[in-house]
């Protein structure tokens, strides 16, 4: 009963022992904090990319998607025949063919500027002028993607004039889709004229060694908007055909992708394999030669998915620091008890207290006060992460100070995700550290020599 | 014959300091029957708070045996002595060691706590704390049971301490220079206190001090000198 109540006088007399606590809670408090807005940023981020993809990807080969790769053009695929296949598929819902390229967009009599240094591109993609050009068919697209709904922006002057032919021409020019914020950006709207410098291998050219450079007029069409604001920045969408006739006058169909959309609840890697064996057996490949390739939306993204993943596990490991900074802060609060009661120590002992009983009293006042913290820290932990945005909000407001800056994530709200089973492990974690660096001290009180306490004053 | 409630069998105690082995105790026998007052006189650094320190359990003697109502207490392990000590001894020391969190009847109300589960203890609580309460109130301290010892003047500290040493209703209690640290008037209130607890409890003391008068007044005075009983 002794070491209970003594405990309990402990804790409740000694306001350092609150330093201790709030040490405990400071961590706990971040890790759950921190940790729910990566996870709630990974969640929205994963939902933004699946809303400006199909589920699956058939490639050329693999590598086609790259720009470097692309120096060595794969060979088309044969959409007609793969189509055919895919759609006996049960799975498969809708296909859409794509063709693949880059480019530079200015304004006519403008100098084209250069293109960006490789690797750098913003996450939204609209400080820089390079794009990827997506030659796609938009009632196919519609099949396999979002394309509709990506047609309903938010500014109604950016609006395609016609969603069911978005691409129509234009003073019989061809048409170019453009992210809705690039589109705001550069300060472009529906009927502009602009210029799409890139290049295509040269007529005849079987090596594609030689690139001779290419400058069309387009008409801006409108604006689209996805989820994903990456998607947006990137990509300008042209119609398929037009494209093929630029970049490969002498190909009827040149494909290098293909957009497959599943039926809900289709298992996507066993309809990938599945698909991608189809694909290489209609392009004719045989075994250890490259060949087409399918993709999941996930695998195409993994970069960008793999990165924020990254980026949460390294904060985890930073923020497990501060659990460790938090653990000396109860060190030292136990330490410094512990210090000054040693007079009491031998009074204990002398009264019948055993080792055993007097570690028992400083390992509970450790446990106890990482317990306070614990709850305190998960509670205000938990409230946080779900009041973040209205705290941001009050934050603006009073100050002018943005803590979490939106637009930059293409966000309504800072996002955040609970998930019990990491709070049950911090909790976990910060009990066993809080337990462990307690019983050092109450380890040490326990040993101490009571004579010394009796004989001193 | 009566058996000694407390006795120590030639007891032994030294200290080693590096390679030097510094023996502080050379052979003590000493009895302490029912009731009795003993008094241990000797000059600083003789051995008394040594031997009484061995005598309540507290230390381990190099040699010889300390005994309890007649039974050996050697080779008894930590707890079994902690136990040992809890039901036959109390303690009273010159700086009285009170646990400056609680309060006076907190501080005795320890006593009860120790070796006792939550459960045992909330079962009793009531008898317990009246029990205390009555302690306090025979030393003095009937209007005290609230205050912390940073409230407490010396003497009624020593009071406090020598309740807490009642609480456990102890066959002796041992007490170490009890009056060293209070001036004259309130050292021969608490010696009044201790010689009445004496005659109306049975209890036997065993007290460490330097005063002859103190020593004068008990049934029995050891001395004790360079580790050795003189007298």
């Amino acid at each position: 009963m002794y070491r209970l109540f003594l405990a309990l006088r402990y804790l409740l007399t000694r306001p350092i022992n609150i330093l201790g606590m709030l040490g405990v809670t400071l961590g706990v408090w971040a890790l759950i904090v921190v940790v729910s807005i990566f996870s709630g940023f990974i969640a929205v981020v994963t939902e933004h990319i699946r809303s400006a993809g199909a589920d699956l990807s058939l490639l050329a080969r693999d590598g086609a998607d790259s720009p470097f790769e692309r120096e060595r053009p794969a060979q088309p695929l044969d959409e007609h025949k793969l189509r055919e296949l895919l759609e006996a598929d049960p799975d498969v819902a809708g296909t859409a063919p794509r063709l693949v390229h880059f480019g530079l967009v200015h304004r006519r009599g403008h100098r084209p500027p250069p293109p960006p240094l490789l690797g750098r591109s913003a996450l939204q993609g609209g400080d820089v002028p390079f794009l990827f050009v997506l030659g796609i068919d938009p009632a196919r697209e519609a099949t396999a993607t979002g394309f509709r709904s990506w047609l309903q922006v938010r500014d109604p002057a950016l609006a395609v004039a016609d969603p069911d032919d978005p691409l129509r021409r234009i003073d019989d020019l061809p048409t170019m889709l453009l992210g809705e914020e690039r589109m705001r950006a550069e300060g472009l709207k529906p009927g502009d004229k602009v210029v799409l410098t890139t290049g295509r291998v040269a007529a005849g050219n079987v090596a594609a060694t030689a690139i001779e450079p290419l400058h069309v007029e387009f008409a801006v069409a409108g604006a689209y908007r996805t989820r994903h604001g990456g998607f947006d920045g990137n990509n300008l969408l042209v119609d398929l055909v037009t494209l093929g006739k630029l970049l490969r006058p002498d190909q009827a169909h040149p494909v290098q992708e293909l957009s497959i959309r599943l039926h809900p609840g289709a298992d996507l890697t066993a309809a990938r394999n599945r698909i991608a064996e189809l694909a290489r057996q209609a392009a004719g490949t045989r075994p250890g030669e490259t060949g087409p390739v399918v993709r999941t939306w996930r695998e195409r993204n993994q970069s960008l998915l793999q990165s924020v993943e990254h980026q949460r596990a390294l904060m985890k490991i930073v923020l497990i620091v501060i659990m460790v900074v938090a653990a000396f802060l109860m060190y030292a609060t136990l330490s410094m008890m512990v210090a000054e009661k040693t007079g009491d120590i031998g009074i204990l002992t002398a009264m019948g207290g055993s080792a055993f009983g007097i570690m028992q009293v400083f390992l509970s006042c450790g446990v106890a006060i990482t317990l306070a913290g614990v709850l305190l820290g998960t509670v205000t932990g938990c409230l946080s992460a779900i009041y973040l945005e209205e705290f941001r909000q009050f934050v603006l407001g009073l100050t002018g100070v943005d803590l979490f800056p939106l637009k930059v994530y293409n966000l309504d709200r800072v996002p955040h995700e609970l998930d019990p089973v990491w709070i049950a492990q911090v909790a976990a974690m910060a009990m066993l550290i809080g337990a462990l660096v307690s019983a050092l001290p109450a380890l040490r009180a326990a040993r101490h020599d009571p004579l010394v306490s009796l004989r001193g004053a | 014959m009566t058996t000694p409630v407390l006795a120590a069998e030639g007891l032994h105690k030294s200290y080693r300091l590096g390679r030097t082995e510094i023996p502080v105790l050379k052979g003590v026998d000493l009895q302490v029957l029912p009731g009795e007052m003993v008094a241990l006189l000797g000059m600083s650094g003789a051995g008394k708070s040594t031997l009484l320190h061995l005598l309540g359990l507290l230390d381990v003697p190099t040699g010889g045996a300390v005994r309890y109502d007649g039974a050996a207490t050697t080779g008894l392990s930590a707890a079994a002595r902690a136990r040992l000590r809890h039901r036959h001894v109390g303690f009273v020391f010159q700086f009285y060691h009170l646990i400056p969190e609680l309060t006076a009847l907190q501080n005795v109300l320890l006593g009860k706590m120790m070796h006792r589960s939550v459960l045992q203890y909330l079962g009793e609580r009531r008898q317990v704390k009246q029990q205390a309460i009555d302690l306090l109130t025979q030393v003095g301290l009937a209007q005290r049971l609230r205050h912390r010892p940073a409230e407490l003047s010396g003497g009624e500290r020593q009071r406090v301490a020598i309740a807490r040493a009642l609480m456990t209703a102890p066959r002796v209690i041992l007490a170490d220079e009890p009056t060293g640290n209070l001036d004259s008037a309130t050292a021969e209130g608490v010696i009044e206190l201790l010689f009445q607890i004496n005659q109306e409890r049975g209890i036997a003391f065993v007290i460490v001090t330097h005063n002859e008068d103190i020593a004068a007044r008990c049934h029995r005075t050891v001395r004790l000198r360079d580790g050795r009983v003189v007298n």
